[in-house]
């Protein structure tokens, strides 16, 4: 194309930035050596783990480092203009006029005792000096641009009363008000379920192109990197290691972090027995610890030299715009490749048992939640209790040894049915039957025997653990309890059960906060194992966890279940790890399980259109896969009052393949359809239709 | 062609109080030659350009090498920019020709794109001209020709029909009247996926009308 070279500059130029905080132990360098450029209409991301210094570089941008922190090097030029050094009138105007922030919790972004239209109208009154009149109709044009719906009703709520997926979009809205020239989003759809991130990045890809904003995106989610970013910086350990354009930064990583990265996620459709996840060994140095004088990898590199340990590698030229900071990076071969000896593990062939007998079975179960009515009457008990149908009639059976995934959007329902499994909810009505137990009862009323087969491993290992208690103890505990061990063995069984998840005997008399995310996680695993149950749920295990970590703890999760031949219910969000992790697959909506069978039969159709519009939307971690593009429209609907007929007929988009526009749907409810014995799908539209739809995900 | 769709959106803007220095050093490091001066919500007050820079001789005389550092550096934005009132600007809705016409009737080299007096963004001499470059442009290699036509309605769909008929696309399109015969029109195009000679002997076969230039070229 003969287009005109024109020399744009850069609507934001970093170079060679340092920031440090002033702490305890003097100034700590958490940023250092990072320098990038965003043009016109770019997305520019920022990747890492947690701790790796993203937000400080997104902070330093705009000075809101803090009272301790400071830019201590380097320059922030921002149309040519230096941001280090300015004043704060200075900056105030900058930041209110030109540079906007997206946060990544939308609640924490919005003031909750104003109306949105008064939070929205601030921003033009204050920086554009316009009357409120004015604002009010400017404002409520850019909500129908954020496609808003109801915008004039919306503007007088607050902020409590619209969906999570719109509060973002009103702080986008309120972002772009004021028509900024670069926009600095920190995780901005992090909080958000899968299928309204998929809207809010579809949004901003929009907003890009009609505005020509210059975006600077902070993820740790590689998949959201490939959808929305044209150029990406790996940061790790406060330093930049790799940038360059998303597609080489993808199909060529050249730093040995980034290819590490790139193995600890599961790709979309890779399964336990075709593939592995190689977690990246060690774990990130903390600020005060970090090599200086040398790569800063190092330590964790397969590929180290003595140079890499004596000298400071700086970002060469692996190709025109592709920068990488590695002394090796022309001679290292990504694909010769091998995993260090401690991280190759073989599982062990299970036996294929003849007989599948399920070990948990669970038929119509349900559990609501009551909800008093507002009325006078509900005060002396009088009032009509309505329902929160959490789980609504919900039937599923796993057999012994595998690993059942269940995924759906938060509300669905998911965590309510492992806590009734578990019994920390009493359910309703329906039956659930475990080693052939009757478990509709609470746990106070179960036997201990009962207890002791089924344990839990909980979503934030933070806040399931006593922060007095050392980690011996908090293991100790459930081995006492249920006598797996005699008394005086309590302590070699849990260094047993320590190095089990990898852990070594110094673990013992650690506290809580002495651990990392991680290696908590990890005690929350050997404490559900120490009573060797039968079942244990998984719930959300690692969605509060790093990718690195993930990878670590998933491989863990995987041997485990070997050794001991338990059975597995593994809840999650993420449809790659369900994908990868799991042998059945559960896909639930507003209590309902909606598509039930064999994990590869899920992710290839036929499809139930709710499981259609989740592969849909899920991010993938490669640029070059091509996605049908399928958004649902609206919310979920309310569980105390649950839509007749179908429970997904008001959002469906498959809803036409059906005569009179599916009015079938609203009515009646829908038949299990049964593609295979194990397969089964709830849905109105038959299975000679579904199965001529195409795969949602082709590998590029 | 909407001015709107193809202004720069987002122009590097600075405040009436910053000094002129470091107005020129962020001319050099953004590579413009226009900075419209922006006051509250981006409401322009002026314009710095090259010309607004230069100190008057008569001024450079009189001072010696000391005073000159010292009345530059207390030398504002403000000082020397041109005023709003003589600013000459667009709206974002009018066509890029009339953006043209407007620049070449006041011998301006740029026009600030305002939307009730908030600076939305700027057009200037070199934008349309990169324009020009890729309204004429083709994305592979070929052949430039340039037709003389008379003004009678029905003459392009002649010369398209010809074109079309031996399969060929066009890729890029302008026309102009004739700068030696104001009676005809000029039609200038690309064609693809066709050698030289071929073009050559297709279109001489049609009627009344005459090749004036036939070149191969890289887009």
């Amino acid at each position: 194309m003969t287009n005109v070279q024109r020399d744009q500059a850069p609507i934001l130029k970093v170079e060679n930035v340092a920031i440090s905080y002033e702490t305890r132990y003097g100034d700590v360098e958490a940023v250092r050596r990072v320098s990038f450029e965003v043009g016109h209409a770019t997305t520019f991301g920022l990747v890492g783990e947690s701790g790796c210094g993203k937000s400080t570089v997104a902070f330093g941008i705009v000075d809101f480092l803090g009272p301790n922190g400071k830019i201590t090097g380097g320059s922030i030029k921002f149309q040519g203009r230096e941001l280090v050094g300015r004043t704060e009138n200075e900056l105030r105007r900058l930041r209110g006029d030109q540079i906007a922030m997206v946060y990544q919790d939308p609640m924490q972004a919005l003031n909750p005792s104003l109306t949105i239209s008064d939070q929205l109208n601030e921003v033009l009154t204050v920086h554009r000096n316009i009357s409120e009149a004015e604002a009010w109709k400017k404002s409520v044009a850019m909500l129908e641009r954020v496609y808003m719906p109801d915008c004039s009703n919306v503007m007088s709520r607050y902020p409590h009363q619209i969906s999570g997926g719109q509060q973002q979009r009103v702080v986008i809205a309120m972002a772009l008000l004021t028509n900024p020239a670069l926009l600095i989003m920190d995780e901005p759809t992090t909080a958000l379920d899968v299928t309204v991130e998929a809207v809010v990045l579809d949004l901003i890809e929009d907003l890009k192109r009609d505005f020509d904003t210059a975006i600077v995106y902070i993820t740790h989610d590689l998949g959201v990197v490939a959808r929305v970013c044209n150029e990406v910086g790996v940061m790790y350990a406060g330093e930049m290691v790799e940038s360059g354009p998303v597609e080489a930064i993808f199909a060529d990583p050249k730093h040995p972090y980034t290819q590490g990265l790139m193995r600890c996620v599961p790709k979309l459709g890779s399964t336990k027995e075709s593939s592995r996840l190689y977690p990246i060994r060690g774990r990130v140095p903390a600020p005060k610890d970090r090599p200086k004088g040398a790569c800063i990898f190092a330590p964790r590199c397969d590929y180290v030299t003595d140079r890499c340990h004596n000298e400071l590698p700086v970002m060469e030229e692996a190709s025109s715009e592709h920068r990488v900071r590695c002394f090796h990076h022309k001679e290292i071969d990504v694909a010769a490749w091998k995993p260090s000896e401690d991280l190759v593990f073989d599982l062990p062939a299970v036996e294929e048992k003849e007989s599948q007998e399920p070990i948990l079975e669970v038929k119509d179960l349900r559990t609501y939640y009551t909800q008093e009515s507002k009325s006078v009457w509900s005060l002396v008990g009088l009032g009509q209790k309505r329902y929160v149908k959490a789980v609504d009639g919900v039937s599923l059976e796993v057999p012994a040894g595998k690993t059942l995934g269940i995924v759906g959007e938060s509300g669905c329902g998911k965590s309510t049915l492992a806590k009734t499994i578990v019994g920390l909810e009493a359910s309703t009505a329906g039956k659930a039957e475990f080693l052939g137990f009757d478990i509709t009862v609470p746990v106070s009323a179960r036997d201990i025997k009962l207890i002791q087969e089924l344990q839990m491993v909980f979503q934030n290992p933070d806040s399931t653990m006593n922060p007095s208690y050392s980690i011996g103890q908090q293991i100790g505990r459930p081995l006492q309890r249920f006598k797996t061990v005699p008394a005086n063995q309590v302590r070699e069984e849990v260094i047993r059960l320590l190095h089990a998840v990898r852990l070594d005997e110094s673990y013992y008399d650690r506290l809580p906060r002495q651990l990392s995310g991680g290696e908590k996680q990890r005690v929350g695993i050997a404490r559900a194992f120490a009573s060797r149950p039968e079942l244990v749920l998984c719930d959300e295990p690692v969605s509060a966890l790093d990718v690195s970590v993930q990878a670590a703890v998933l491989n863990l999760l995987l041997e485990i279940q070997h050794e001991f031949h338990t059975t597995l219910l593994f809840i999650a969000h993420d449809l790659s790890v369900v994908r990868f992790f799991s042998d059945y697959v559960a896909v639930m909506y507003l209590g309902h399980v909606v598509e039930f069978g064999p994990a590869e039969a899920i992710y290839a159709p036929p499809y139930h259109p709710y499981t259609e519009a989740l592969l849909s939307a899920v991010p993938i971690p490669d640029p070059t896969a091509e996605q049908k593009h399928i958004r649902l429209e609206g919310s979920v609907p309310s569980a105390l009052k649950p839509p007749s007929g179908c429970v997904f007929h008001t959002r469906c988009p498959r809803r036409t393949l059906l005569a009179d526009g599916g009015l079938i749907c609203e009515t009646e409810v829908p038949p299990w359809r049964y593609n295979t014995e194990q397969h089964r799908i709830y849905c109105h539209i038959p299975l000679e239709v579904s199965r001529q739809m195409e795969p949602v995900v082709t590998a590029g | 062609m909407i001015v709107k769709d193809y202004m720069t959106k987002h122009p590097v803007m600075i405040d009436p109080a910053m000094s002129i220095v470091e107005a020129q050093s962020i001319m050099a490091e953004t590579k413009t030659r226009h900075l419209p001066v922006v006051g509250e919500g981006k409401r322009l007050v002026g314009l710095i350009t090259h010309e607004t820079l230069r100190i008057p001789p008569n001024i450079l005389t009189s001072l010696d090498v000391w005073e000159i550092t010292r009345f530059l550096s207390n030398l504002t934005v403000k000082d020397v920019m041109v005023k709003c009132k003589d600013i000459i600007t667009i709206g974002p809705d009018i066509t890029i020709e009339e953006a043209a016409r407007i620049m070449v009737e006041h011998k301006i080299g740029c026009l600030p794109v305002l939307n009730e007096e908030i600076v939305v963004g700027i057009i200037t001499d070199t934008d349309l001209m990169a324009h020009l470059v890729e309204m004429l442009a083709a994305p592979e290699p070929s052949v430039r020709v340039t037709m003389r036509m008379s003004l009678a309605t029905g003459e392009l769909a002649r010369l398209v029909a010809a074109i079309s008929a031996q399969g060929w696309g066009i890729w890029a399109l302008g026309g102009i009247y004739s700068p030696k015969d104001p009676n005809s029109w000029e039609a200038v195009f690309k064609i693809s996926d066709a050698p030289r000679e071929q073009v050559i002997a297709a279109l001489s076969k049609i009627e009344g009308q005459k090749i004036i230039d036939v070149r191969e070229v890289a887009g």
